[in-house]
């Protein structure tokens, strides 16, 4: 079929019409006519992206019947959208369409005219031969579903089902112990001043039992979840019984599996598990929250206390975040019950973000709580004496005794999140808490579209920083997943040629989205479109050649080189 | 009545995440920013903490984004002046200061800059620049389109006859008889994103800074490391011989003061260091903190790394630091870790200095009927649970508007006020 390639010069005011030969520009082009088969129209205009130049363009399309459309102008960064809105407008395929920058790669950068026409001309040509060879691609729409499986009751996954269930979007709460709510139910009171029980937490874990758009899972695990985002296929099994199945749908997960705390019995130095009166924070907020007592072993309360703060800190290579606050709220606990408590806080840095953090520890060192940097330290004993020794921070050492020693251990990535990451096909970091999808722009993402990470499965959070992670993932949900609404997936996307692929699978190692599977019928890998985004991996990598990356095929890419080095 | 259209105020990394996430839904959304160009602060920043990832690069595609969707109404040298009603329907009132250049001809050729007769301090530029009265802050700006300041153009403050810019421009795009407006918007909920300021270092004579022409702030040194700044990168001194040999960082500058830790500055001081390293290999560079505030899985690595490039790190309280010198050279007298005083000489030395409220807070807050706590942050409603809610129904709280924090929390609280609004009008 004859291809009708309409080639328009911008003059961008003076910013291109004085720094190349538009006039030139037009001849050369015009004369690479090939008629029947290729006819090419050129004109020029004062400004392309403006109303009156829009409008001029649409013209131009329907009048002469247009196949194909080369703008030369500036930078796609600016204009791409405008002109394929043009296309759009006018019937004609936007993927029929191409825009070379002749203002930024040219005219603004090549101070002698004639080179810089020259140059011009090369990438027209170049861009008018690469647009024959486009195809044109049309966008797809998708049903989606808006419920939500979210992994894990902890006060983050809690909240995600709250900021979710709605009469329009089902959330399924999955908890693998046998009640919900997580450590924090653990505690006596959360932070920060003064201390504020837990009725806050308790109301919430009301609020989601007694919502008939939640529905809770206990003692449940996730035994395959596949699809992708507005359609994943879910299945549930009872960690008891494997033979107990649930089988859903949902349009996006959510990972809310929280952490786990280091075993401080790596450290021999802290002498916790082999020396008495030696804890974790974790044992004594449950004490203190059971009994509402902290007791030695002998059931005496203790007259001193040394809390050690960066339990593990070293060995993990990261600072957990939350340490310092809970360990003064500690000392208030301790403070509280026994005021003429003798308590020695031991800390490498003081870790106080948040805005209101600074102001709860000087609260806790007015309760005459000491607070000693220390470089090394080790818990000694000596008959029932039990002592802390360590290095100040000037070299000094030092040691004072200490009947109640309460350990901070660091936050670590939860047990089993190696099996999550791999069900879901998302990746952890170094440290093995998962990965979001950029640090910076989309923390509660991750690699794959609609599967999200949110509390101290990310990195270690405290209970405000969890929750504020819980309602980003409501309004991430909210805003890509609604009720009725179709998803379009992304139109420039790769495709892998049934009679080519030789079912190697090298494609499936390189792939970070997940979008490409292996049908063991065919002995082919087949790529699925609602998740490929089209960035070429499989294509660069494919020894066979089978696959390619729409809109950017080799021969688009051959030919427009071809004119480029002519 | 339940208007579902949207004003976000500032069109910093926070209000920009939380008008894409609501216009791409389909809802009205209206962003009004005080500046003339969007961004916020992220784009004074060559690089971010801690992957070192190119600023611009990262932020701009959401700049391109923001103005080119169609259901963001942006409203740039806009204040917002009135705001009345509740949830579901506000009336606010906006001033919107004369550009006097149209964002629909103005194609940012940059031809109308040289012909202006006039130059002023850059503030952009932390003042280490000059502009002209008609400006784009730096190079890169967006929208790419230049303001005219109507205090310094001499047409306008009504000096002398100029029409230089007008002329020189090819498209007609200049209006010098622009005039401010004031509009109206109807709007459902309001996220409030308006962003941070720097205290004022000339607040802690101890350290030299306006007397010392050698002492910098970090935002200083942020520019001039710039590619796009007033330098194009080069680290050069205020006074004296060119490049400095010898640097001293002094963390926490101010947080005794304000009460709190502004949490990012560690991360910001060692990727300084790291800046300064890179373009003067041979630099020495000392680092006086205290307890360093490096949380998460990300920060501690990244102080590490810094370490290992050479930088020496000094824990030294801040408020026993002195900065005394001439413009030949400064010295700094400190205690060390062991309480012992002791002096270093050094030629440039650059303050940290704490992060607090921006400064129209207090006029927001009136506007807005919503409370200030006790540091000039807005409050938000729940300390212990974390919140974006403030006092008033309808009106939420996002990035450093509420309190410092680096720009992965900030757009997290963006994110969280958009599931909030969504949840509402749903």
């Amino acid at each position: 079929m004859s291809k009708k390639i309409g080639v328009y010069v911008c003059e961008c005011g003076p910013n291109i019409a004085d720094k190349v030969d538009i006039k030139k520009i037009l001849a050369e082009i015009s004369s690479l006519s090939e008629p029947p088969e290729r006819i090419i129209i050129t004109k020029k205009h004062k400004l392309l992206c403006s109303n009156e130049g829009q409008d001029f363009l649409a013209d131009e399309i329907k009048k002469n019947e247009l196949t194909h459309l080369v703008i030369a102008a500036c930078s796609p960064r600016d204009h791409d959208i405008t002109f394929m809105n043009v296309c759009k407008r006018t019937n004609l395929n936007p993927y029929l369409y191409k825009l070379i920058n002749i203002r930024e790669h040219c005219a603004w950068i090549i101070p002698d005219k004639e080179e810089a026409t020259e140059k011009a001309i090369q990438y027209i040509r170049a861009g008018i031969n690469r647009v024959a060879y486009q195809a044109p691609l049309t966008e797809k729409e998708l049903d989606s579903i808006p419920d939500v499986l979210v992994i894990g009751a902890g006060i983050a996954g809690i909240e995600s089902s709250l900021s979710l269930a709605s009469e329009k979007r089902k959330v399924y709460l999955l908890e693998r112990t046998s009640s919900i709510g997580g450590k924090v139910t653990k505690f006596e009171k959360i932070l920060p001043h003064q201390g504020t029980n837990l009725d806050i937490i308790r109301e919430k874990i009301q609020a989601v039992q007694e919502n008939e758009n939640i529905k809770i899972f206990t003692e449940t695990e996730v035994d395959k979840a596949v699809g992708f985002l507005g359609n994943f296929e879910i299945t549930l099994k009872n960690i008891h019984n494997d033979d107990q199945k649930n089988e859903f749908k949902v349009g996006a997960i959510v990972v809310a599996t929280g952490y786990n705390l280091f075993n401080p019995e790596k450290i021999p130095r802290y002498g916790y598990g082999k020396i008495e009166d030696v804890y974790t924070s974790m044992e004594i907020e449950e004490s203190n929250s059971k009994t509402g007592k902290i007791l030695l072993k002998s059931g005496k309360p203790p007259r001193t206390a040394a809390l050690i703060h960066c339990v593990g800190r070293e060995e993990k290579g990261y600072c957990s975040r939350v340490c310092c606050n809970y360990m003064f709220k500690i000392a208030q606990y301790l403070k509280e019950k026994r005021p003429d408590i003798k308590i020695t806080e031991f800390y490498q840095d003081l870790c106080l973000p948040n805005k209101a953090d600074q102001e709860f520890f000087v609260d806790t060192k007015n309760k005459e709580v000491d607070f000693i940097r220390f470089k090394d330290i080790s818990i000694k004993q000596k008959d029932k004496e039990k002592f802390i020794e360590y290095t100040k921070t000037d070299g000094k050492k030092e040691k004072i005794p200490a009947e109640m020693i309460i350990l901070a251990p660091a936050i670590e990535p939860a047990a089993g999140s190696e099996d999550i990451a791999e069900l879901l096909n998302i990746s952890l970091d170094e440290m093995g808490f998962f990965q979001e999808a950029h640090q910076k722009l989309n923390p509660v993402a991750t690699s794959i579209d609609g599967v999200f990470i949110v509390g101290s499965a990310q990195n270690p959070k405290n209970i405000p920083d969890s929750i504020m992670d819980a309602q980003a993932v409501g309004g991430k949900i909210l805003t890509q997943l609604i009720p009725g609404v179709k998803l379009v997936p992304e139109v420039t996307i790769s495709e892998i040629s049934d009679a080519f692929c030789t079912g190697c699978q090298t494609c499936l190692s390189v792939c970070s989205y997940g979008a490409i599977y292996f049908d063991e019928d065919r002995n082919i890998s087949v790529v699925n479109e609602a998740i490929c985004r089209g960035c070429g991996n499989c294509v660069a990598s494919c020894p066979s050649g089978a696959a390619h990356a729409k809109h950017f095929t080799s021969p688009q890419i051959y030919q427009e080189v071809l004119e480029a080095i002519r | 009545m339940n208007n579902s259209d949207i004003l976000v105020i500032g069109a910093g990394v926070a209000g920009m995440e939380a008008s894409l996430l609501l216009a791409n839904t389909g809802k009205k959304v209206y962003l009004v920013e005080k500046e003339s160009l969007i961004g916020g602060n992220i784009i004074k920043y060559e690089d971010v903490f801690p992957n070192m990832e190119c600023s611009t690069c990262m932020i701009a595609p959401k700049q391109q984004e923001v103005l080119q969707n169609e259901n963001i109404e942006l409203l740039m040298l806009s204040t917002v002046e009135k705001v009345q009603g509740e949830i579901g329907d506000f009336t606010v009132t906006v001033k919107k200061k004369a550009r006097y250049v149209s964002l629909v001809d103005c194609i940012g050729c940059g031809m109308c800059y040289e012909p202006c007769p006039v130059s002023l301090k850059n503030e952009f530029e932390q003042n280490l620049s000059e502009k002209k009265a008609i400006y784009v802050p730096c190079p890169g700006s967006l929208p790419n389109v230049p303001a005219i300041d109507p205090e310094y153009c001499l047409q306008l403050n009504g000096k002398k006859t100029c029409n230089a810019c007008v002329e020189a421009c090819a498209f007609g795009a200049i209006n010098l008889s622009d005039k401010d407006e004031k509009i109206e918007l109807k709007v459902g909920a309001i996220i409030v994103a308006s962003g941070f300021d720097i205290v004022d270092p000339i607040g802690f004579p101890q350290y030299g800074y306006g007397k010392h022409p050698n002492v910098y702030t970090a935002m200083e040194v942020e520019r001039l490391y710039a590619s796009n700044g007033p330098t194009e990168g080069k680290i050069t001194l205020r006074k004296g011989d060119g490049t400095p040999n010898s640097i001293a960082i002094i963390q926490c500058v101010g947080r005794e003061q304000q009460g709190y830790c502004s949490s990012v500055c560690c991360m910001y001081s060692f990727k300084l260091a790291h800046y300064l390293k890179d373009k003067l290999p041979n630099v020495k560079i000392y680092d006086f903190h205290s307890d360093l505030c490096i949380p998460g899985k990300y920060y501690q690595k990244f102080f590490q790394d810094i370490k290992d490039e050479g930088i020496n790190f000094i824990y030294s309280p801040v408020d026993k630091i002195k900065v005394e010198g001439n413009e030949k050279s400064l010295s700094i007298e400190y205690y060390n870790g062991k309480d012992e005083k002791e002096k270093l000489s050094t030629d440039m030395v650059i303050l940290s200095l704490a992060m607090i409220q921006g400064k129209d807070t207090a006029s927001l807050s009136k506007f807005l009927g919503i409370e200030q706590d006790k540091r000039g942050f807005f409050m938000n409603q729940s300390i212990q649970l974390g919140s974006v809610d403030t006092s008033k129904p309808g009106i939420f709280l996002t990035g450093c508007a509420e309190g410092p924090k680096d720009i992965q929390s900030s757009i997290t609280q963006a994110e969280a006020a958009v599931g909030k609004v969504m949840s509402y009008f749903q």
